[in-house]
């Protein structure tokens, strides 16, 4: 104690001020760079959109093929505050929910199923894998003569398209499991679904929220090339139409619309994914 | 009947590898007592850890006899628990969560576990790391958490495979000394296996000294050192009597 005190007496400001002034350089140090980085982005983006809007009112691209920036801001608000506009996202948004949800449902369920039960997996797993074989699309067409124009053939090729993901994601997380904490487990006379509970299935999070984000992107491509091949509304049935139209202002609104509601979501899902897996950020 | 807790006789492992079989464990006989601390020493592939899981009843044996406290053994029971080289911690999980997890498996009482997983953090020296997760801890504070989780459910008998193996020199010695501390309190029975000569002469009262190719039981070591034991038991001459003695069995003396 006496020899703390005769320390601290000796030398107590000078040393805690410089180890004061220290962090405060790191902090600001930190921050220049922070901004720096910024600045970089933010630099790039004014630089494309610079050389958009030089490259279409310079006369460089004809308006017809690419709309300049401007063009492309009105078109989106035209678009955005048609009639037409609400009612065909919302059929879109339906689809896409929709699909999501089941391949996101099958997807869970049938990796379960082949993680845990030898049987499933023996019966079902190379059907599963086989049929990954063709490129989804070219059911596109027979879905839309099955289920018809409307809503159901859209799903259905979303399911198709994002159940994968999901599936081999679940599987494969329920799968990549320390040895030794499977021999603990057994060790304390856990079963099946005690097993699942307290170790497979939280161990197998950050691979299957992995497979949502695929499983979220895939939907949405599923619903577009659905209402691209046959639909009667929609985002992707509008796209279609309006190219057809030679409206490309209006077609690029749509798809900076589409891939901002896209983004949106995909955030959500990354925020929930450090929410459910929050031992990752330990 | 035997008096002995844990009575192997001519206990046999193969396994079926495509070069033909492995033999794991060649004929290996031995009797443990109730609250003796035994080591399980020998170089990779002498069968230790093999025979372990054949006490915790994870792995079968392919011949002999395992009679547990007058039971013939061959399958997981809750009076037994196991310790690995890594700790096994649930990431997902904090440490008093981690620490209540058999608990929970086996369906014990809720209230009783409560308050001896704050008793089990005070005895390992963890008082105040309840809430925090594994990722916050450092490698000798996991094992400690580990030991805790070890004696959650009170088991009979302790299977450790290796458990301070991944630590380096200085903690390892402190984990041996802690355990040894706890040991003393407990009085379990203990199976150690460790390939460390000096880790298991200070721990245990007798030594199973196995060799590889085929897993054999080489001969048992009976370690006369006083207890209760601190580390000055290193300076005892009798200490490196038996670690050469150990040695010259396992033929690395050169």
């Amino acid at each position: 104690m006496t020899i703390q005190a005769t320390v601290d007496m000796i030398e107590p400001a000078p040393h805690a001020a410089t180890i004061d002034r220290f962090i405060e350089n790191e902090r600001k140090k930190q921050f220049r760079k922070m901004l720096l980085n910024r600045a970089l982005a933010a630099g790039f983006g004014i630089f494309v959109l610079l050389a958009w809007h030089i490259a279409t009112t310079g006369g460089f691209v004809h308006a017809l093929i690419i709309p300049s920036p401007a063009a492309t801001f009105h078109a989106t608000l035209r678009v955005m505050g048609a009639d037409y506009f609400w009612p065909n996202v919302w059929v879109t948004l339906q689809e896409i929910l929709w699909g999501f949800a089941l391949g996101l449902a099958s997807g869970v369920i049938l990796g379960v199923g082949v993680a845990m039960f030898e049987t499933v997996r023996a019966t079902i797993y190379p059907y599963l894998v086989a049929l990954q074989a063709p490129p989804k699309i070219v059911l596109a067409p027979i879905f839309i003569t099955w289920f018809g124009f409307d809503m159901a053939s859209k799903i259905a090729i979303a399911v198709v398209m994002s159940f994968f993901p999901m599936f081999l994601n679940t599987l494969t997380g329920l799968s990549s499991v320390d040895p030794n904490a499977v021999k603990l487990m057994r060790s304390l006379t856990a079963g099946r679904w005690k097993t699942f509970r307290y170790l497979l299935l939280p161990n197998a999070l950050p691979i299957m929220m992995a497979g949502v984000k695929l499983c979220w992107t895939l939907a949405v491509l599923g619903v577009i090339v659905g209402e691209f091949v046959g639909a009667s509304a929609g985002i992707g049935y509008l796209i279609y139409a309006m190219n057809f139209q030679l409206d490309i202002a209006g077609v690029f609104s749509l798809i900076i619309i589409l891939s901002l509601f896209t983004l949106i979501v995909y955030q959500l899902i990354e925020w929930l994914e450090s929410r459910v897996i929050f031992w990752k950020q330990l | 009947m035997s008096a002995a807790l844990i009575d192997g006789q001519k206990l046999s492992k193969v396994y079926a590898t495509a070069t033909g079989p492995l033999v794991a464990l060649d004929n290996v006989s031995f009797e443990i007592k109730e609250g003796e601390f035994i080591s399980l020493v020998g170089p990779s592939g002498c069968g230790k850890s093999t025979l372990l899981s054949i006490l915790g009843g994870l792995e079968e044996k392919s011949d002999g006899t395992l009679i547990l406290a007058g039971k013939h053994h061959d399958a997981p029971r809750p009076d037994l628990g196991m310790m690995f080289q890594t700790s096994v911690l649930f990431p997902w999980r904090t440490v008093r969560e981690n620490v209540r997890l058999p608990g929970i498996i086996l369906g014990l009482s809720a209230k009783q576990q409560a308050a001896r997983c704050d008793e089990l953090l005070d005895m390992v020296g963890l008082n105040g790391f309840g809430d925090r997760y594994p990722a916050e801890l450092s490698g000798g504070m996991r094992q400690r958490v580990a030991l805790a989780r070890l004696l959650a459910h009170d088991p009979r008998v302790l299977l450790m495979d290796e458990p301070f193996g991944a630590l380096d020199e200085f903690t390892r010695e402190t984990m041996n000394v802690e355990l040894l501390r706890i040991w003393e309190k407990t009085r379990k029975t203990v199976v150690f296996v460790t390939h460390n000569i000096g880790e298991a002469v200070f721990l245990s009262d007798r030594i199973f000294v196995m060799t590889p190719r085929p897993g054999r039981l080489e001969g048992i070591i009976e370690v006369d050192l006083p207890r209760p034991r601190r580390t000055d038991v290193m300076r005892d001459p009798r200490f490196s009597e038996l670690v050469f003695d150990i040695r010259r069995m396992l033929g690395v003396d050169h």
